[in-house]
């Protein structure tokens, strides 16, 4: 699986370690970060440095799991590609999401 | 295939989510022949990407062993792209919303799907989606600066 999961300063960090998140992909993610979540981790963020393509179907994997967290903890994106951040300007996504340049400023943003 | 307009020319997947990468490819080194910028480039890739899904998930049911069919052609003043599937046709009406606002205030209505046909409606110039005997095409083109 092309995910991963570490702690880092009360974070869970999720890598996304595939250039394209596509909808191949996107089912998968979606259930390993409902995983992350029912397995206790409330403050999520999801590393897309490695990401250069990202279709609806990625993009709705990551809504699936804002929603799971119901409010409760944060899910933050960090290092998204310049065509990953158009995808979210174009559908507006970027109000949902808080989107850091880097994994270190997602975990220090409060 | 050539005609008196541009180039042109089709590729076919078999109905797997994973081919797509295929044709996402394929139709990034066509647009590089044109002078659309590296963005426009993106953005064509994402549109293909989500209408060749679509065939794949709604016209198929997301079975294997039934052709995607892409056409491209570069045409003199635009890039045209037609994606055709043998499967179940598009529902009349899932045309025409463009309407990807969200209210980050209510959360019950964020939705996890159905953005691909908006984002492609915004994206391209032109959209169009016919039926022929049992051939579903979707057509869509993108202005080119020459």
């Amino acid at each position: 699986m092309p995910f991963d999961s570490k702690n880092d300063a009360g974070h869970t960090i999720v890598s996304i370690d595939e250039t394209r998140l596509d909808a191949s992909l996107s089912e998968p993610l979606r259930i390993y970060l409902f995983d992350q979540i029912d397995n206790g981790s409330d403050n999520l963020v999801i590393d897309l440095s490695q990401v250069r393509f990202m279709d609806s179907s990625g993009l709705g994997a990551l809504v699936a799991g804002l929603k799971k967290m119901g409010g409760a903890g944060s899910m933050k994106l960090a290092s998204a590609q310049p065509a990953v951040m158009d995808l979210f300007s174009l559908t507006s996504m970027d109000k949902l999401f808080t989107i850091l340049p880097t994994v270190t400023e997602a975990i220090k943003e409060k | 295939m050539t005609d008196e307009k541009g180039q042109a020319v089709r590729l076919e997947i078999d109905s797997e989510l994973a081919n797509t990468t295929l044709i996402a490819m394929a139709v990034r080194g066509l647009c590089a022949m044109t002078t659309l910028s590296p963005v426009e480039v993106n953005r064509v890739e994402l549109c293909v990407v989500e209408i060749v899904n679509n065939a794949i998930e709604h016209a198929y049911g997301n079975e294997k062993g039934h052709k995607v069919e892409v056409g491209v052609s570069l045409l003199q003043a635009c890039l045209m792209l037609t994606i055709s599937d043998w499967g179940k046709p598009m529902e009349q009406g899932k045309l025409g919303s463009r309407d990807m606002s969200v209210d980050p205030d209510n959360p019950a209505a964020w939705l996890c799907s159905g953005r691909g046909l908006p984002i492609v409606q915004s994206l391209m110039d032109s959209v169009e989606y016919q039926t022929v005997g049992d051939k579903n095409s979707f057509i869509m083109s993108k202005q080119i600066r020459s």
